[in-house]
C-alpha cells in the first residue's frame, strides 16, 4: 500500500488566493481590443483597397477599441482589493514589473486609439458630431489617417503580446512561464480582432479579405498553442505537470479538459467554414448564407479566444514546483 | 547591517502548532489566515512509513519574485535582507500573491492589502525573535544574522548539511531546513 498524505493539518493549508474570471476578462477584451487596432488599421493600409481611406468602411471598429480596452481595465480594477488605491499604479514606474508596464502603457495607447478613431470617421459621422471641440480635433487629425493607422498596427500588436507577457513572467507558475504564450496571445487577440471585422464590416470585399487572413491567423494559433503543450511536455517535471488538467478527464480537471476539446473542435471548425466561404462562388452581394458561415465561424473564433484565456488564467495558478504540484 | 535567516531543524518538531499559534496573536493574523504553517507530511509503503514535520514561512527571497512584480512598490526588500510589505502603497492587485512560488501570501479580506511573514519586524527593532523561534517548545526554529559569523545560524549553516524549499526556481530562500536531533551544532 503507497501512501502519500501531504499537509495533514488541512486548516492551515493555504488555499491561493486566485485572480480569478475578471482578469480572465481583461486579458481577453486586451487582446481583442488590440486586435481591432492593429486589423482596422490593415484594413486601411492594404494595398488593393478600393475607394478614398475614410469612406472604407467600418469606422466603427477604431471607435469600439478604446471602449472594449476600458470595459478590461474596468474588470481588472474590480478584482483590485483596494479601488480605491488604484491611483498607486501611477504614483511610481517599476521597470522590473509587467504590471507596472501594463498600467503606463494604456497612457500611451489611449491616445493613439482615440485620434486613430477620430481620424477615421467618415464625413457624414462627423457631421453629426455637436461637440465643437471634438469635431476640431477630428478635422485636424483626418490628414494623419495613414500615418495614425501605422502606429495603431505596432501598438495593436503591442497591447496584444502585453497581456501574455506579463503572465510568462511568472517563474512560480510553469504554466505560463513560458516565452511562447505571448505569441500564442498575439495570435488570438489578432485573430479575435480579425473575426470581429468580419461581423461589423457591411462591404463584401473586406470581410472575406478578412476571412482569408483570419484562415493564417487561427493556423498560427493553433500551431503556438500545440508547440507551447510540447514544449511543456518536453520541459521539467513541474512544466509537465502544469499541462496535465487538460489531458485528465477526472472530476477535478474536467473544465480543463472540456477546454481544450472545446477549443480542439471550435478553431478547426472556424478554419473550415471559412475555407468553405473563400473557395465558393461569389457574387456581387453575400449571399444569407455566406453570411451565416462568415459570422458562425467568426463567433466561434472569438469562443475560442475567450476559453483560451480563462483556461490558461485558471489552470496556472493551479501549477507550480514542489509538493503543491498537480 | 545584519541579514536574517531561520534555520528549521525539523527532527526537533513535535508538530504542537504552538508557533502558529504565537504568530496569529502576535500579528493579529485574521482567522481564515496564517502566516506560517506546519505540514505533516506522510509517505512511504506500510509499514515502512515517514513522516516530515515541515513548518513553512515566507523565506524572504534574496531574488524575489513577489517584490520584482509588485507595481507600486509595496513589496519590497529592507536592509536588512527581509521582504516586507509597506501597507499604504498596496492597491491589492494579488501579482505578488501568484508569483510566489511558496504560497504564503494572503489577502487581509478586512483591509485589502497584501500580507504575509515579516520576521515579526516589530519584534526585531526591539531586539527580541520572532514569536515563533521565541515560542518553540522544541528549539525548532532558529532564527539569527547570516553576517554575524558567530550567530547561532551561521555556525550551523557552516557545520551542517542543509537544504532550502524548491530551490530549482531559483528565487535564493533564506529559510534553511535541517535535519539534526539530537546534536546540532
Ligand atoms: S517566499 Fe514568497 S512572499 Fe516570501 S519573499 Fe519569497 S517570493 Fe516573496
Ligand atoms: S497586492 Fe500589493 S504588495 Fe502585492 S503586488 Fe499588488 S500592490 Fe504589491
Amino acid at each position: 500500500m503507497e501512501l502519500s498524505i501531504t499537509g495533514t493539518n488541512a486548516i492551515t493549508y493555504p488555499v491561493m488566493h486566485v485572480w480569478d474570471w475578471r482578469v480572465a476578462i481583461y486579458l481577453f477584451l486586451g487582446g481583442l481590443s488590440g486586435g481591432l487596432m492593429t486589423m482596422s488599421a490593415i484594413n486601411y493600409l492594404r494595398p488593393g483597397r478600393k475607394g478614398p481611406m475614410q469612406s472604407v468602411c467600418c469606422w466603427q471598429i477604431p471607435v469600439m477599441a478604446p471602449i472594449l480596452l476600458s470595459i478590461g481595465l474596468f474588470f481588472l480594477w474590480l478584482d483590485l482589493e483596494r479601488k480605491l488605491h488604484g491611483y498607486l499604479f501611477y504614483m511610481t514606474f517599476k521597470p522590473l514589473s509587467p504590471m507596472s508596464w501594463g498600467a503606463w502603457i494604456v497612457l500611451v495607447i489611449y491616445p493613439l486609439m482615440i485620434l486613430y478613431a477620430l481620424a477615421a470617421l467618415p464625413d457624414e459621422v462627423k457631421a453629426r458630431i455637436k461637440n465643437g471641440f471634438v469635431k476640431n480635433v477630428a478635422d485636424a487629425v483626418a490628414p494623419h489617417l495613414s500615418k495614425l493607422a501605422k502606429l495603431n498596427v505596432v501598438f495593436g500588436v503591442l497591447l496584444s503580446i502585453y497581456t501574455g507577457i506579463l503572465l510568462s513572467t511568472f517563474v512560480a507558475r510553469p504554466l505560463w512561464n513560458s516565452a511562447i504564450l505571448p505569441l500564442l496571445f498575439l495570435a488570438s487577440g489578432m485573430s479575435t480582432g480579425a473575426a470581429v471585422m468580419i461581423i461589423i464590416a457591411k462591404n463584401k470585399e473586406v470581410k472575406l479579405f478578412f476571412t482569408k487572413l483570419d484562415i493564417w491567423l487561427i493556423f498560427f494559433e493553433l500551431l503556438v498553442l500545440a508547440l507551447m503543450f510540447y514544449g511543456h511536455y518536453t520541459a521539467d517535471a513541474a512544466h509537465r505537470a502544469a499541462i496535465m488538467p487538460f489531458f485528465n478527464s477526472s472530476h477535478d480537471t474536467f473544465p480543463y479538459f472540456l477546454s481544450i476539446i472545446t477549443i480542439g473542435i471550435l478553431l478547426p471548425l472556424a478554419i473550415v467554414l471559412k475555407f468553405l466561404e473563400v473557395t465558393g462562388k461569389h457574387t456581387e452581394e453575400v449571399s444569407g448564407f455566406g453570411l451565416f458561415l462568415m459570422n458562425t465561424s467568426a463567433i466561434f473564433v472569438l469562443i475560442g479566444g475567450a476559453i483560451i484565456r480563462f483556461a490558461l488564467v485558471y489552470a496556472g495558478q493551479l501549477s507550480g514546483y514542489g509538493y503543491n504540484m498537480m | 547591517m545584519p541579514r536574517y535567516a531561520m534555520v528549521i531543524d525539523q527532527s526537533r518538531c513535535i508538530g504542537c502548532m504552538a508557533c502558529v499559534v504565537a504568530c496569529k496573536r502576535e500579528n493579529d493574523v485574521p482567522p481564515e489566515n496564517y502566516r506560517t504553517r506546519v505540514l505533516e507530511i506522510v509517505q512511504g509503503t506500510y509499514p515502512t512509513l515517514t513522516t516530515e514535520m515541515r513548518s513553512e514561512l515566507c523565506n524572504h527571497c534574496d531574488n524575489a519574485p513577489c517584490v520584482s512584480i509588485c507595481p507600486t512598490g509595496a513589496s519590497h526588500h529592507e536592509e536588512d535582507g527581509t521582504v516586507q510589505i509597506d501597507r499604504k502603497k498596496c492597491v491589492g492587485c494579488k501579482a505578488c500573491i501568484t508569483s510566489c512560488p511558496y504560497n504564503v501570501r494572503y489577502i487581509n479580506e478586512e483591509h485589502g492589502y497584501a500580507d504575509k511573514c515579516s520576521f515579526c519586524q516589530h519584534r526585531l527593532r526591539e531586539g527580541k525573535k520572532p514569536a515563533c523561534v521565541a515560542t518553540c517548545v522544541g528549539g525548532s526554529r532558529i532564527f539569527g544574522d547570516l553576517d554575524d559569523p558567530e550567530s547561532e545560524v551561521s555556525k550551523i549553516l557552516r557545520r551542517v548539511g542543509h537544504r532550502v524549499l524548491k530551490k530549482e526556481v531559483g528565487t535564493g530562500p533564506n529559510i534553511y531546513y535541517i535535519n539534526q536531533y539530537p546534536k546540532r551544532a
